[in-house]
This record gives structure tokens, sequence and C-alpha cells, in this order.
């Protein structure tokens, strides 16, 4: 399988090692995003995008799940 | 005193007539050939000789003695068969580097040279420096050039070449060479070896045979793992997600100054909080609750060891580990410094501190500091706990420049003395101030630093880097006035990226590599295109060259393994560990990681091909195209011409024609960075024996104009 956003090697989540890092990141830290400034996950998504101080594949995956519209695994159960 | 020389000197003939024989001394390096010939011969003036270009020297004591220097190492290990189409290779032997390397040709001669004064010498002295390094140069020419000498030759041991010590180490000279040392430095030599061409052919050969094209690929023994180290940085970087948090701050006015106070607690998680603070804090005045002052001493700082220089250079001057390491050498050679390859934090007594400062009393920069330091009853200098057997941290000599020294030379020698008369300063006094300011039950704090005593700050003056903030006398109690209160929107910052200072002092701390190489190492990262600028920002292709490693043979990256080596070899250095024993240990982990490596040769080949591909296209990427904002400007060949030009990715697709001419000769490279004066992209030219000059692509851009018209007026003038 090919990773979504540099077709890379991929595991069955559909992202590289790289990316599946930068997944879990983003996944982690949305709790403190939440607190801070009481936001959904696609906004969220959105603030990262646009701060510099987000590495590039963090951006590049959020991006990718701002086109692809999925949602976090908190919200979706 | 003339009259003396003479007679010694028509002695040393007589000696030398009725003996036939002479003394050969070699040194690592020819300015060390120089200034020890000078120091030995009886009239301080060696004279010169030449053997088919190669210079030495001979000098008259107590007999002639013929002072010959190497070019640094002069044997290499190299394999026993040919080729280099093949891998594992794990036999091996030493020979002259100009066997084993096509850039050594020189070193022929020098080989030759050594050999033919071996050939009338009866006294055999090895005077490299005393080092790992030093000692293997030495022993190998004595073992090969001068026909198997390395057992009865005697061993010149000194920390500086002045004429004193060089003399000194002469006439006490170690009876033999020190061959633990000998021992040690060859079993690191050979692992490393094993090490870099198994690993590197690996590497080489699978993305050749996949691509059909050669590009050198490298790791090594401590390059691996000194890339992972940089690896696992930059993935924290790439995946970071900053956190948002507030700072709230108090404007304070005393007496008509404005100073800033910061709420007690420093980051505030959210946003509701810092306006809760915001709005009680709004328009109020504020007590003074406490005031904290405390004094603290601050010690003097630690003699440089080479590591410690290697850090403050980069700090203060923007210098590399490899620049600093190398200008160093220079100061060593001209007798300015001691031996700068130590790891030693300690200034024994023997160096003779007074006698130092009283020579550099003569250099009227120096006059007042030392003049200062001499009047102490005792001097004693702060030393820290790391410890070389071979050498002390680096001092001055003592002796002052005999030549103009370039900007960088001096400017370290300077460095290099202040520290020095810093280490016996007295420790300086400082005090800190904390004042807790209560605005409606909120604390702020307002922080003041000043110095109340400088000691050793003055000797080490131009480069201290403590910051003094004055706060003015307030009383417990009093009221003050809030100009406004402010929330500042914060984020996390993600860890920094290593620079070459940071990532020598990380390889020091993981104990991997030695002083000697560690900043080579560096060196080669970039070489290989593996990293790139001076933040160190990890490649694709060094990416992919430590994840295929990690992957495939962890052993050889993995920090752990590559310290229990660094350990095994320095115990040869104690006799206990074997150097044999080290090598087989070494040849066990590269058995097997090359065997796996050599089964996923193919996937390994096309991972590694793709990610030279993308270094190649990234190399040649240099901006953003300005005209149709959608393309690349990448650097593009004429297939008629072959000459090189700047082209828009969109021409191939018939969307743009944007194209440049570039300069035909020197190195073209990205800046990463717009022109100031316009916006568009530029790259940097050089071309050796110029300065490198930037190029901004636009014909109109503004500066180019300016600078047109600054040229016009100049000729009008």
């Amino acid at each position: 399988m090919k990773c979504a956003i540099c077709g890379r090697e991929a595991d069955e989540r559909s992202y590289c090692e790289m990316h599946m890092k930068a997944y879990e990141s983003i996944d982690k830290k949305y709790g403190a995003w939440k607190k801070a400034l009481q936001i959904s996950w696609k906004e969220y998504l959105s603030e990262i995008v646009k701060n510099p101080l987000t590495g590039e594949w963090a951006k590049e995956l959020a991006e990718h799940l701002i086109r692809s519209g999925e949602s976090q695994n908190v919200e979706s159960s | 005193m003339s009259l003396t020389r003479e007679i010694i000197s028509q002695h040393a003939r007589t000696v030398c007539a009725v003996m036939g024989k002479y003394a050969l001394i070699i040194t690592e390096k020819p300015d060390a050939a120089q200034r020890i010939a000078s120091a030995l011969d009886v009239k301080e003036k060696a004279k010169k000789m030449e053997e088919k270009g190669v210079p030495y020297y001979l000098a008259e004591r107590d007999k002639e003695i013929f002072v010959i220097s190497a070019l640094g190492h002069l044997y290499t290990v190299a394999e026993e068969r040919h080729g280099r189409n093949y891998y594992p290779v794990f036999g091996f032997k030493w020979v002259p580097r100009y066997v084993a390397e096509r850039r050594a040709k020189k070193i022929r001669a020098w080989v030759a040279a050594i050999s033919k004064l071996a050939k009338g010498a009866d006294t055999f002295i090895d005077a490299c420096d005393y080092d790992i390094e030093g000692s293997i140069i030495g022993y190998c020419i004595l073992k090969y050039a001068c026909g198997n000498k390395e057992g009865v030759s005697k061993r010149m041991k000194y920390s500086t070449l002045t004429k004193q010590e060089l003399e000194k180490s002469y006439s006490e000279s170690l009876p033999h060479l020190d061959f633990a040392l000998i021992q040690a430095g060859l079993a690191r030599h050979e692992v490393d070896w094993l090490y870099g061409v198994n690993l590197s052919r690996t590497l080489t050969i699978a993305a050749r045979d996949w691509s059909g094209k050669y590009t050198t690929l490298s790791t090594g023994r401590v390059q691996g793992p000194t890339l992972k180290f940089l690896a696992m940085r930059e993935k924290s970087i790439r995946s970071y997600v900053p956190i948002p948090y507030w700072e709230v701050k108090a404007e304070v006015d005393i007496d008509g100054k404005i100073f800033q106070a910061k709420y007690e607690k420093k980051e505030i998680e959210t946003k509701r909080e810092a306006n809760t603070i915001l709005s009680a804090c709004k328009e109020k005045n504020g007590i003074v609750e406490k005031i904290d002052v405390r004094q603290f001493n601050q010690m003097p700082p630690l003699p440089f060891d080479l590591g410690s220089l290697q850090g403050e250079a980069y700090d203060l001057f923007g210098y590399t580990p490899r620049r600093t390491s190398n200008i160093a050498q220079r100061l060593y050679l001209d007798a300015l410094i001691s031996y700068p390859r130590t790891s030693s934090q300690k200034l024994p007594p023997a160096i003779d501190y007074e006698g130092i400062l009283k020579n550099l009393n003569n250099a009227s920069e120096f006059r007042k500091l030392t003049a200062e330091l001499l009047e102490k009853s005792e001097l004693r200098p702060r030393e820290g706990k790391k410890e070389d057997p071979a050498h002390p941290a680096i001092y001055p000599t003592g002796n002052l420049p005999e030549k103009v020294l370039d900007s960088s030379e001096r400017i370290m020698w300077d460095l290099i003395v202040r520290r020095f008369m810093a280490v016996f300063g007295e420790p300086s006094t400082r005090q800190s101030v904390k004042i807790c300011i209560n605005i409606n039950g909120h604390r702020f704090l307002l922080r003041g630093r000043q110095t109340l005593k400088e000691e050793w700050l003055r000797f080490y003056e131009p480069y201290v880097r403590s910051k003094e903030v004055l706060l003015p006398s307030m009383k417990e109690g009093e009221t003050t006035n809030i100009k406004k209160v402010i929330v500042e929107d914060k984020f996390t910052k993600p860890p920094p990226r290593y620079n070459p200072s940071s990532i020598l002092k990380r390889m020091e701390e993981a104990g991997i590599g030695t002083k000697a190489t560690r900043a080579d190492v560096i060196q080669r990262l970039y070489d290989r295109k593996y990293v790139r600028d001076e933040r160190m920002v990890v490649t694709d292709l060094g990416f992919e060259v430590v994840e295929i490693l990690e992957k495939y043979c962890p052993t050889v990256v993995s920090i752990k393994l590559t310290k229990e080596l660094e350990e095994k070899m320095s115990k040869i250095q104690i006799n206990s560990e074997k150097r044999e024993d080290v090598l087989l240990g070494a040849v066990e982990i590269l058995k097997s990681a090359t065997d796996k490596l050599k089964e996923k040769e193919e996937k390994i080949g096309e991972q590694l091909s793709n990610a030279i591909k993308r270094a190649r296209l990234d190399e040649r990427i240099i901006g953003t195209c300005p005209v149709c904002s959608t393309g690349k400007l990448v650097t593009l060949y004429s297939r008629k011409t072959g000459k090189r030009f700047v082209g828009c990715t969109n021409y191939f697709k018939g969307l743009c024609n944007t194209s440049f001419p570039l300069p035909q000769k020197g190195t073209v490279r990205s800046l990463g960075r717009n022109c100031r004066g316009c916006g568009w992209p530029t790259v940097q030219v050089r071309i050796e024996g110029r300065r490198p000059w930037m190029l901004c692509f636009n014909p109109k851009c503004p500066l180019k104009e300016q600078r047109r018209k600054a040229v016009e007026m100049r000729n009008l003038r």
C-alpha cells in the first residue's frame, strides 16, 4: 500500500511511517487545542495548517484530512 | 655564547664524523619539522634541504639530526583484493596512501624521501603529535618506510612547539613508542574502515544496480548514528504541532520609566483564563508585595578542551567545529598555543603559569590584566573533571605572534588567551532581584540581574554573555502605577534544529567518535548531501539512508552499540581488551548486517535511487517562477549547446517560456530566499578565486537599477 500523501510504502492506515508520526502528533494535540480555544476538529486542522510553527509533515497531513473530510477518532466514536 | 656554540658545533661534527650516523626525527606536519629542527639546532638555524620536492631539515647538536615530516597519514587501510564491485570485505592491509587513493600521489615522494634518510640513521625518534592519530602516523612510518624501526624508536612527548619544551622532550625522550595507544589507534582505523567500506559499498552498489547511475553513498560507524540523531530531531520537527498558550504582562511605570512584569504563571493554557486575569487587572494599581534579593557567585569558566573551544567559537563567531579545529592547529604550529586536540580541562603547574603570563605581559592589549594576575600571591586555575593522559587543556604558550595573523587566527588566539587568564580569576558576585507586584489579587514578577563584583568577567570581557537588567529601588508595600496589562498569544515551539556545534556536543555526550574525527564526520554529512544548511536540515536522501539502516541492520546505527564498541577500543589503550577481539566483534556485526542488506538489495536500490533523484531535482530547483507563479524555475542544460540556463518547468506543458541565462563557470546554488529588491528567486554563484555573489534574474530589479546609477555617478565624478 502507498502513502496517500507522499506515495511511500504505507501501513494499513494508508500513511507512511513519517506521516503516521504526524497523524499521531495531530491527534494527540487536539485535546490541548480544544481546551484552550473550544474549537472543532475541522477548525483545529485549519488552524494548524495556517500556523508557521507546524511541521511540514503535520501540515501535509492536516491538508489531506481537510480535503478528505476525515473526522477525528474521538469525535467519531 | 657564540664560542660555546662553536665548540658544541665542532664537537657534534666530530662525533658524526666518527660515527657516520645521525638521528632521524619524524614529525606529523612540515611546520612542526621546521620548528623542532630550529629548536634543536645549536645555532637555532637548521639547514633546510630537499629530496625531490620533500623538505627536511638538518640540525646540529650532540650529533647530526635530520628532521623530516609526514603529511598527516602516509599509510592507510586498504582491501587485500582489488576491485570495488563486491561486498562484504573483511581482508585488509596497511598500504601507502598513494596505493589506495588516487588523489594522494604526492605521498609517494614523501615515503621515498623518508626511506632514503632512514637508511643512514642509527637513532629514530617519533615526534608526531602525542595522541592516537599521531602515534599511528609515526608507527606506520617507522614500520613501513624506515624498515621495522618501530621497536627501536624513541618518542618525543610535548604539548607545545616552544623551544624550551622541544629541547626538554628531545633530551628526555621516552625510550619506546606507546604500543598500547598504537594498538588502540590501529583497531579504531581498521574497525572504521570495515564499517565504512562494507556499508557504503552496499548502499552505493544497491543504488547503482537499480538505476544504472553511480552516486557515492556512504555511512560509517560514527556517521550512521550521528545521522540518526539528526533524523530523529528532524522527524520531531516535521511532525510537530504547536499548542496555543497565553502570556499576561503588566507595564509598570516607575519614576517615568516603563518596566515589563510577567504574570507569575508563565504559560496560561486557556484563552478564557487569560482574559479573566486581564479584566481583573485592568486599570488597577499594583502593590509591591515582596522583594527578593539574592547574591550568588559565578565561578570562572573552565579551561578549553577542543570540544568547548569549538562550541564557544561557534556561539561567538559562527565558526564551524572544523574551521575552529583548523585555526587552532595553525596557532599550535606557530607555537602560540598548546596542542588543541585535547579533551583535558586541567592546567598542571608544570606549564609554568607565571612564565606564560609574564610573556603575555609584553602584549599591550593584555598588559593590564596579566599584571593584575601576576600580583596574586598564588596562581590557581579553575579546572574541570575531564582529563587527557597525553595533553593538558588548551593554553597560550606565552609566545607573541611572529607574523601577522589573519583575522580568524587573531580572534581565536585572543579568545584562548583571555580564557586562560579568566580561569585564574576570582569568582564574580552577581545579584538577582525579584519584585512581586500584586494587581488586584494577581501576582506579576519583575526580574533584575546585575554584577556587583566583576572579578574574572573582566579578563574574559569581550566574550562574556551575561545580561544586566537594572531595576529601580522599591520598597515593600509601595503602590505602583500600572500603565497597561496585555495578553499575548503564543505557541509552543518545536525542538531546535541541531547546528554543527550542538551536534558535536551531542556526539560527545553520547561518547561516539573522537575529538579528532567528530568535526570531519559532520562535514561528510554535508558532502554526501544527507544534510543541508547551518541549522542542519536532513534531506530525503539522509532520511532514506537512516531508514534503510534502521530497518535492515539496526545494530550499525545503534547508539548504545556504537558507544560499547567505542569503550572496547578505549580499553585496548589500557591493555584490558585485545585488538583482535574487537576486530572479530566488528566483523561479526558487519557480516550479519551485509547479509541482510544483500537480501533486500533490489528494494534498497529502488528506495535510494528515488531519493537520489528527488535530491538532484531539489538541488536544481531555484524557486517559484515569478512570471507564471505556478511553475518552478530550474537549472537546465541546452541540448544544442550544452550550456546551462534557468527555465520554468511549465515550458514542458507549453504554458510558460520564461528563461534566463546563467554564468557557465563555477557552481550555482539556490539561496532559498527571494531578492529583497523585487522578490524574485535568487542564486549564489561561486567561481574559484572570486568572491561568491548573489544573482537576481529580474532584468528590471530596482536594486540593479540603483547599482547601475551608482556606477554611472562614480564614473561621472
